[in-house]
């Protein structure tokens, strides 16, 4: 990872943390205060729903004493002092008493339970009220009535009147039903249910009553009503309708004698929670892209400030590494990075000046070299032709005769002689007019197969096989005809090297900075001396040689920016490699400079 | 006939009008209003089937399109448009003899073509062959009693002509909306005479509530009263004529016992049911238990049924004998006295340990029925209403009680039938009604009342 990317990322995580660490703990208090919200709004509607509870059972109580004076109840009295109580002129009375009391429920009974007249269940006339065995509650309670249609749950009161010594019981009450929940004041978002619990049936959404008659899948609410009913505490649960969530508490109701006979269900909307909780989300998620947007910024500049110095001297090591000695980078800052720059001028121009000095011992070095073979080369034909004109000079002395047949045979020797000397200053001229490279593309593998046909006569006589190993190399850019005489004169050295036939082998290959060309043969190999000298100029081992000859191909290797080496061991042959740069190399790069 | 008719009348009334007070004297004229439950769809006798379409009430019926036959009070069987039958020995050949000089209400003369027609109508089972003055109808197997059943409302004899429906008695229709109203008017060239009222104005579909309401009004002469509420009725000061016990009310399963312990569960539901409650308390003595199809005071054995059915409501704790029993209940639940009725035998039924859910559909396991009497004669009663419940049609022999008996005594051993009580059929008449003549079954003889002057 680059340091500007780790700067960005350092950066990045310096905001996102505690951005995040803040709306958590935001979100976190703003969830816990709806919760404590909601538990304080639950809990006083169950005070309030209690509380309606007592006040309509009171009013129920009320209506029942009041029901309990008027003259029906003494005929019922009258009629049940009776031996045979005759109770059928009552079948409707409870009917007609309830309409007028308001209540929904409504029973008569005498002393041993049984029903004289029943509003809710006229046909129960004759049955027993299990209620009248008991003592009489003074307080209201919750009871589950039976009726032909199925239980109902109601908010009871029992009061009894005596008359001719009987008592008559009156069973009153209210349904808690859908008018009994509208009464209750509830806040804004919050909503009141009520299950009616019956005994040995399972969960069923058509005993949920609801203050409104919204259409809802109450089956979501089947497991929370389960548990209360089951297991008789308050719960809560999350419920997710398909228009918002709900935060649901369920209470248990229960009946006199302690029986669950419903549950109270307070529904309170977290619609204004979740509307809190986003807007705390939103707000997050802009200052968090506000922030990566400043660390983008921030990391971009300290990154400029910080590592473009850096990225300048490793660009300029790059560029004096690939030759260019006079780069140089600027001296921005008097900081380490400053003194870094200033110290990699002084090195460049230490070495600028340390090349030059190299050149010049090289140049005189050279200057030397030069004369010495000059004056070994001069020196070989010179001496016979001293020796020659000695010759001449006493075969004059001694006779016209002998100086003529001396002349005649001094006169081809000097000539001979003085054709080496303008051999020798051909071969000096013509390595001195070596050209510069005129790159064009050039397929090496297709060169390399013309120069087997061009020796192949050569090649046959010496009975040396000739073979092109080429991978999948696109053409490079070259001089082709500065290539084809390096590789002409390897092939030769190598025809040459093996009078006894052999093999020769060009490979071409792709190498990590360009081409490979291997020019391999199967001739007795070089001695490590010779393998140290062989690209001296004007070394030769051969009897006839210049020793120009791999000087010339080092050249113009060296010319296309490349390298040239060479493997050998005795006995084992001898292989030159040569690698040409990339940068020359590559069509590709060509055109994209072109370009 | 017709002038010896009216000069029967004329004389009666002058006998009348010199010995009774003017107040009783009949008199000519005058609107009958009458409210009643009942939704009737169809004025046509022979399309009426039990129970649907509902049909016109019999005693509406035969005021428009009278029978061959009537039947006195005592049910026997009385000339009506045929003055005299016979049957050919076998009993499948019936012969019957037209009253002459009657018309249909549009004036077309009655003839036995026309007869024949609407009874091969009414009944395409028979063979019915007009001659000349008289009728042949021919029966597939011996049928005692035809003359009876041809006094049912639904062998009035229609003449159907162009899609309108007329007949030869004492009103014709001038309006009819099915389900709503039906207006007659007198017809003046009847047979046996111009009945006394106008017109009679019926309104269908009211509630007993608003009949009520109307009656005490005086927007109507004549309403019916639910049996429960005959007493009270008659103890707020109405005149209520109250019938013997003669609508059955019963259970009806939808299919025969399939199993021994199908046949122990209609044994408990029979014996769980306490019928003393449902007549005196429920019906408020609007009715009396039964375990027969027909009342005792019309078959005269309707008692040897009664030790069937249980008097005693079985004791609470009494356990099932064959498990919890499931039942579903249906009822017409526009009813309330049936609902009222199916909630108590619920309750009693869970006594017995069989737990009966109610409905308001037809498709229950067991039905909760009302049948009118639809005849005053036993044996055309009780075929009628097997027909009606859907039980197998009871044959018989002859005419007498034991037949009648033997009859009756099948079908309630078909397993399909727990008859629980007879109720009365109660009528309140308005202070100005007069002529009113209660027979056992209720019917009304609406061509022998009057209206006289308003009372005080």
């Amino acid at each position: 990872m680059s340091f500007r990317r780790r700067l960005l990322v350092l950066f990045s995580l310096a905001v996102l943390v505690p951005i995040a660490a803040v709306t958590v703990i935001v979100s976190t208090l703003a969830r816990r205060a709806f919760e404590r919200s909601n538990d304080e709004q639950t809990a006083a509607l169950v005070t309030e729903f209690q509380r309606e509870f007592e006040r309509r059972g009171e009013d129920v109580g009320r209506r029942l004493q009041s029901t309990a004076e008027i003259p029906e109840v003494t005929q019922m009295g009258v009629s049940a002092a009776r031996a045979a109580p005759d109770y059928s002129p009552f079948l409707d009375t409870a009917q007609v008493l309830a309409r007028a009391g308001r209540l929904d429920f409504l029973e008569f009974a005498d002393e041993r339970g049984t029903i004289i007249s029943s509003a809710q269940w006229p046909a129960k006339v004759g049955y027993r009220e299990p209620l009248v065995a008991g003592a009489v509650p003074p307080a209201p309670f919750l009871k589950e009535e039976e009726l032909a249609s199925g239980p109902v749950l109601g908010l009871f009161a029992m009061r009894s009147a005596e008359i001719e010594g009987r008592r008559i019981y009156l069973i009153g009450g209210i349904r808690l039903d859908r008018g009994f929940l509208s009464t209750l004041a509830l806040p804004a978002g919050m909503r009141v249910l009520l299950y009616e619990n019956l005994p040995g049936q399972s969960f069923s959404p058509a005993r949920l009553i609801s203050a409104n008659a919204a259409a809802e899948d109450s089956g979501k609410l089947r497991e929370l009503v389960e548990r209360v009913t089951r297991q008789g505490s308050q719960s809560q649960a999350v419920i997710h309708w398909s228009w918002g969530d709900e935060t649901v508490t369920a209470s248990a109701l229960r009946g006199a004698r302690e029986e669950i006979l419903g549950a109270l269900i307070i529904a309170n909307s977290r619609r204004i929670y979740l509307e809190l909780r986003n807007q705390i989300r939103s707000a997050a998620l802009l200052a968090l892209a506000a922030a990566i947007g400043l660390a983008i910024v921030a990391s971009s500049w300290a990154a400029a400030r910080v590592t473009k110095p850096v990225e300048d001297l490793a660009h300029a090591a790059r560029a004096v590494a690939a030759g260019d000695w006079t780069t140089a980078v600027d001296v921005r800052s008097r900081d380490e990075i400053g003194e870094l720059a200033g110290a990699f001028n002084r090195m460049t121009a230490q070495l600028v000046s340390q090349q030059d000095r190299l050149v010049q011992a090289e140049r005189v070095a050279a200057w030397r070299e030069l004369a010495r073979r000059l004056a070994h080369e001069l020196k070989n034909p010179l001496f016979p032709l001293q020796l020659t004109v000695e010759n001449l000079l006493r075969a004059r002395e001694q006779s016209d005769q002998l100086f003529d047949e001396t002349f005649r045979e001094s006169a081809a020797t000097l000539l001979a002689e003085i054709g080496r000397l303008k051999a020798i200053v051909a071969r000096f001229s013509d390595f001195s007019k070596m050209p510069q490279p005129q790159p064009e593309s050039l397929d090496v593998a297709e060169l390399a197969r013309s120069i087997g046909k061009l020796y192949q006569a050569q090649l046959a006589r010496a009975h040396i096989d000739f073979r092109v190993e080429a991978e999948n190399v696109r053409p490079i850019m070259a001089d082709p005809e500065l290539i084809d005489r390096a590789l002409s004169n390897l092939v030769l050295n190598a025809i040459e090297a093996m009078p006894q036939g052999g093999t020769i082998t060009i490979c071409i290959r792709r190498h990590p900075t360009g081409v490979a060309i291997e020019v391999a043969d199967t001739g007795p190999g070089l001695t490590p001396g010779e393998r140290a000298r062989i690209f001296t100029p004007y070394y030769t081992s051969k009897p006839e040689g210049t020793g120009l000859g791999l000087a010339i191909v080092q050249s113009i290797v060296s010319d296309h920016r490349g390298r040239i080496s060479v493997e050998s061991e005795p006995g084992r042959g001898t292989t030159f490699i040569i690698e040409l740069p990339d940068a020359l190399a590559r069509v590709s790069s060509a055109q994209g400079s072109d370009g | 006939m017709k002038r010896f008719l009216s000069i029967s009348i004329a004389a009666a009334s002058l006998v009348l009008a010199l010995e009774a007070p003017a107040a009783l004297r009949p008199h000519y004229g005058g609107t009958l209003r009458i409210l009643r439950e009942d939704t009737p769809e169809t004025l046509d006798p022979a399309a009426a089937g039990h129970p649907v379409p509902p049909a016109l009430g019999q005693d509406l019926s035969q005021l428009i399109f009278e029978t061959l036959v009537k039947l006195d009070d005592r049910g026997r069987p009385r000339p009506g448009l045929a003055v005299s039958w016979e049957a050919e020995p076998g009993m499948q050949r019936w012969h019957f003899r037209l009253r002459q000089s009657v018309h249909f209400q549009d004036g077309s003369p009655l003839d036995a073509v026309t007869v024949a027609s609407s009874l091969r109508t009414s009944n395409p089972a028979w063979k019915v062959l007009p001659d000349q003055d008289s009728v042949l109808i021919e029966t597939r197997r011996a049928e005692p009693e035809l003359p009876g059943e041809l006094a049912l409302a639904r062998h009035g004899i229609v003449r159907r002509a162009q899609e309108r429906l007329t007949g030869t008695g004492p009103f014709s229709v001038e309006h009819w909306e099915a389900k709503k109203q039906l207006v007659l008017v007198a017809n003046e060239d009847h047979w046996a005479g111009r009945p006394y009222l106008d017109r009679i104005e019926i309104r269908f579909g009211e509630d007993s509530r608003h009949e009520l309401m109307a009656f005490d009004l005086a927007q109507a002469e004549l309403i019916e009263i639910d049996p429960q509420n005959i007493h009270r009725a008659e103890s707020e000061g109405r005149t209520i004529r109250a019938s013997e016990p003669e609508e059955l009310v019963a259970l009806v399963f939808q299919d025969p016992p399939r199993s021994e312990s199908d046949l122990v569960r209609r044994n408990r539901l029979a014996a769980s049911i306490d019928r003393t409650t449902l007549a005196n308390v429920l019906l408020q003595a609007g009715g009396e238990p039964t375990g027969a199809i027909l009342p005792t005071w019309l078959s005269g054995y309707g008692f040897l049924f009664q030790s069937t059915a249980n008097r005693e409501p079985l004791p609470p704790d009494r356990g099932p004998a064959a498990g919890p029993m499931r039942l579903t209940l249906g009822y017409p639940d526009s009813d309330p006295l049936m609902r009222l009725l199916a909630e108590r035998i619920l309750l009693d039924a869970r006594q017995a340990a069989i737990e009966i859910a109610l409905t308001g559909s037809a498709e229950a396991q067991v039905r909760l029925v009302r049948v009118e009497l639809p005849s005053l004669e036993a044996n055309v009663a009780l075929g009628e209403i097997a027909r009606f419940l859907g039980l197998s049609t009871p044959e018989f022999p002859d005419l007498s009680p034991s037949s009648i008996y033997r009859a009756e005594q099948d079908l309630l051993a078909t397993q399909r039938l727990i008859p629980l009580v007879h109720l009365r059929r109660a009528t309140a008449l308005g202070r100005n009604l007069e002529g009113w003549r209660t027979l056992p079954d209720g019917s009304w003889q609406l061509e022998d009342v009057w209206l006289s002057a308003e009372k005080p």
